[in-house]
């Protein structure tokens, strides 16, 4: 009892947080419900539910529609938009920095390189590797991508043991920029097809989900989240600085390298299924620390659900809204997402630095 | 027991510490002093383990080396001279982050006496951010305190290293800082402190060690080390050590020789 | 919206199976005429429907489809190799008439999996292709008349234009510019459509030793000399305006340029491969001939 009142006298803002994780929960599961309910054909999850207790069988389209389409769909929706707003948030603790972005480390640079090597030049690759992948071949590529290069950077920024955040960062930059240049030549020598294609995929969309993508890239985006909530204490710690943090006990040097692969795994995975959607790294964690604090106990799970909600929501414009073509996911996330970023900016510039 | 075993740091090719050898006692207050660029920082700094060095830190007759951050975090609290916070946390969530890899029962009941003893009660919901430089200097230091709470646990000491604690406080708060820190070793901890004010360190000190170009010129009994001739020799000014009759309070007193 | 769909369930689902017996039933009677509700995903296929005088049975279209003009007024898919599996199953087609490059791969393996009827035409390059393209959508059609009708007017405009290009008495190079952005030359390598067209009527593609489209250095372009400079005037995405075509540094030097041999087509209408391909081949020999100087050949 009296843990609970102290508690609540001295500005813990767990119980504020927990509540939020509820409502998150609900509304993932209410979106999520609708993804798979809505959709041009006009089969809904009621049709569903009723086949289910009637006992009697779906229609073969229905089920495909259900089975093959939505339901793999809404995963991997749930997946990736969790994935990246967990990994937006641990790199943000990691970095110390509220604008920082899984793009900083060269994820998203190694990846969109790997995925543009694969669309420009897999007309190039061996037969037994077009036949061994099929079309999954720029998903891999891109996923390689992103791994290679955050290895590089970890590799490079790693001396005797110690990772330097900062060397981390500005190498980051470095290879970024000359992934960007890697890609420019790519992007000069492509043809006007596969600047199309170059194009949708920079856009993002959840549009190719299938069973054999999610079945592949589902696991290691799982592994990640999973993985994540285990670095709260070190990401909390770590706001502190990291010497403070290695004294309040942290092994910091163990917790810098699982988030470092956490968020590589992550967006990777994220980014090899679904195209390049940004904003949602930034956005949801901005937004969570806002309404319940940065505390990463509560932080990355909120994040996970905000983030698994919002791409939902994000899907569901992108396909009904120009039915029955399909706008890419990116250009929702991002029209919902900079207007919301630009607020941030503008509220930061009267509040204290970082 | 906490002993500097031939402590020598280097920033570069430029020496800053040449080998420092020196020992503290749990049960006491121990202060390094000296001029600016003397190295106390750096000797403070080495013996937490935060700038790369060579000789051997022991603690309570264990090598620093060989422990693991949670070993070490559970002997001792360390406050650097600056901190900075990302993200907004409120203070008691500061705080807390102290207890980081404790086992404490009550934890917040402790997080709340921690903000009482650094005279921050009522600021437990307030956003660390938003206070003053002092008083984010206090609520650095209840995070410290928290961590070591209790200065003796089955029998073994423990230690506070402190830089500069008092650095921003107003003198009432500098005294209460005093206060806690006689307190804890009263209580059987240790305390290791950077002070630059030589009256408080005259009104803490069991201990003082006196640095000098990265040398350590003097260490024992506050007494035996403050002495005129010393002081003077460090500082390159004249000074006067003694005690007020009236109060029986050691003071330090500048002897400003063409200052009116 | 769900709430009152739930309520509704029942009738909706009542009157699903009811229509879908209709449509058994409607489709077992009409066997021969074939599906009348077709999806064009592609330009050319859209094209061929219309000019087999099917024209209505299309319930949609995709964004590469843009002839005849009343193509236009067809609901758009989206992008060829962007389409939604969903989407276009809830259109309940009964035959989706696609281009080769149709996709994303997801999305055909899913309708294929749906049971959704789709025929896929060849990638064309030469007249034997197109009139496969031609042949396969009437048989798909079920319209083996109007089928064999198109097959021979086409046939009829191929050969004239074949005739035309033999007739020609140079071979001028051709130099194809898919865009001109920043100055960047993109032109057709060979193994292109232009490629294919610009044999088709009479003239030699000015770029070689590259496949596909390819940004052309300025010597390169300077090397290839072409005679006449050839471009989409619109339809695609990118219209090349003549004039600067001509005032481009490196074009500016050919003969082409110095000459002002511009010619710009219609995208679809150039590259299509379709049943206009026979026209298009020959007026784009009728323009090569009007830039072969008299004394030649």
């Amino acid at each position: 009892m009296v843990a609970l009142d102290a508690s609540s006298l001295m500005g813990d803002r767990g119980a504020q947080a927990r509540v939020t994780m509820l409502a998150l929960m609900a509304a993932l599961l209410l979106t999520g419900l609708l993804s798979l309910s809505h959709g041009a054909s006009g089969v809904s999850l009621w049709s569903l539910i009723e086949a289910l207790t009637s006992g009697q069988a779906m229609p073969d389209r229905d089920r495909l529609i259900l089975w093959e389409i939505r339901l793999p769909r809404m995963l991997t929706g749930v997946l990736v938009g969790a994935s990246l707003a967990v990994a937006g948030a641990v790199m943000q603790g990691l970095f110390r920095n509220p604008l920082a972005d899984p793009g900083l480390v060269g994820v998203g640079a190694g990846a969109g390189l790997g995925a543009v090597v694969a669309i420009v030049l897999g007309g190039l690759a061996p037969l037994w590797l077009t036949q061994a992948v099929g079309y999954h071949l720029v998903p891999l590529a891109a996923f390689l991508g992103g791994w290679a290069s955050t290895l590089v950077l970890y590799r490079v920024a790693t001396r005797s043991g110690r990772t330097s955040v900062a060397t981390m960062l500005l190498a980051g930059i470095a290879l970024g920029a000359l992934a960007g240049a890697a890609t420019g030549v790519l992007v000069y020598i492509a043809d006007d097809r596969q600047l199309r294609d170059l194009t949708f995929w920079g856009l993002g969309s959840l549009g190719g989900a299938s069973w054999p993508k999610l079945l592949a890239a589902g696991p290691v985006m799982a592994l990640a989240l999973v993985a994540a909530p285990f670095l709260a204490r070190g990401l909390n710690g770590l706001a502190l600085g990291e010497a403070a943090a290695h004294h309040i006990g942290l092994p910091i040097q163990r917790v810098k390298a699982v988030a470092i692969l956490t968020v590589a795994a992550a967006t990777g995975a994220a980014v090899a299924v679904a195209g390049g959607i940004g904003f949602i790294g930034i956005v949801v964690p901005h937004l969570l620390r806002l309404a319940t604090g940065p505390d990463h106990r509560f932080l990355l799970l909120n994040a996970g659900l905000a983030g698994a909600t919002l791409l939902l929501l994000a899907d569901l414009i992108a396909r009904s809204i120009i039915a029955p073509a399909e706008l890419p996911i990116g250009i929702v996330t991002a029209t919902l997402g900079a207007p919301v970023f630009l607020w941030i900016l503008l509220r930061r510039r009267g509040l204290v630095d970082l | 027991m906490l002993i500097s075993n031939d402590i020598r740091v280097s920033l570069g090719k430029v020496p800053v510490l040449h080998g420092i050898s020196a020992a503290a006692r749990a049960g006491e207050v121990t202060v390094i002093v000296g001029p600016n660029g003397s190295g106390k920082t750096t000797l403070l700094r080495a013996l937490t383990g935060d700038v790369a060095f060579q000789g051997r830190v022991c603690l309570n007759g264990q090598d620093c080396a060989r422990l693991r951050p949670w070993e070490l975090a559970a002997l001792r609290g360390v406050l650097p001279q600056a901190s900075a916070l990302a993200f907004p946390f409120t203070v008691a969530e500061v705080v807390r982050l102290g207890l980081t890899v404790a086992t404490h029962a009550n934890r917040a009941e402790l997080v709340v006496r921690a903000l009482g003893a650094v005279d921050m009660e009522g600021f437990a919901r307030r956003l660390y951010q938003e206070l003053s430089g002092g008083q984010q200097a206090r609520v650095q230091l209840a995070r410290v305190l928290v961590q070591v709470w209790e200065p003796v646990v089955a029998g073994v000491p423990r230690w506070l290293f402190l830089d500069e604690p008092v650095a921003s406080l107003d003198i009432a708060h500098q005294l209460a800082v005093v206060r806690l820190m006689r307190d804890f070793a009263r209580r059987g901890g240790g305390v290791v402190t950077v002070l630059h004010d030589l009256n408080l360190t005259a009104m803490a000190a069991d201990r003082v060690w006196l640095m000098d170009q990265g040398r350590l010129t003097g260490q024992g009994a506050m007494a035996e080390v403050l002495t005129d001739a010393a002081l003077e020799l460090a500082y390159g000014c004249p000074l006067r050590v003694g005690r007020l009759p009236a109060l029986g309070g050691w003071f330090a007193l500048p002897q400003a020789a063409g200052v009116a | 919206m769900n709430r009152a769909r739930f309520v509704s369930v029942g009738g909706v689902h009542a009157g699903l199976t009811a229509m879908l017996l209709l449509l058994a039933l409607a489709t077992a009677a009409r066997a021969d005429d074939g599906p009348r509700r077709v999806i064009a995903a592609g330009g050319s296929a859209a094209e061929i429907v219309f000019a087999l005088g099917q024209g209505d049975r299309l319930i949609a279209r995709d964004t590469t489809s843009s002839f005849p003009q009343a193509v236009l007024d067809l609901p758009d898919v989206g992008y060829v190799r962007r389409l939604s599996p969903e989407n276009l199953i809830a259109m309940e087609p009964d035959l989706i008439l696609a281009e080769h490059d149709a996709g994303p791969p997801e999305t055909i393996e899913i309708l294929t999996r749906a049971g959704v009827p789709m025929v896929i035409l060849p990638e064309a390059r030469t007249p034997a292709d197109v009139l496969a393209k031609i042949g396969l959508t009437a048989q798909a059609l079920g319209l083996p008349e109007a089928g064999a009708q198109l097959l021979a007017r086409t046939q009829s405009d191929l050969d004239a234009a074949a005739q035309a290009a033999a007739s020609l008495p140079a071979r001028p190079r051709v130099m194809f510019v898919l865009s001109l952005q920043g100055g960047r030359i993109l032109a057709a390598g060979s193994d292109t459509s232009a490629a294919a067209m610009i044999a088709l009527a009479g003239g030699v593609n000015a770029v070689e030793g590259f496949i596909g489209y390819k940004p052309l250095t300025d010597e390169a372009a300077i090397a290839a000399a072409p005679d006449v400079i050839l471009a989409m005037d619109r339809g695609g995405d990118m219209a090349v305006e003549a004039d600067e075509l001509l005032a481009h540094p490196a074009l500016a030097l050919t003969p082409a340029a110095q000459r002002a041999q511009v010619v710009r087509m219609d995208g679809l209408y150039l590259l299509g491969f379709g049943p206009r391909t026979g026209a298009a081949a020959l007026e784009l020999n009728t323009a090569l001939r009007a830039v072969i100087p008299a004394g030649r050949g």
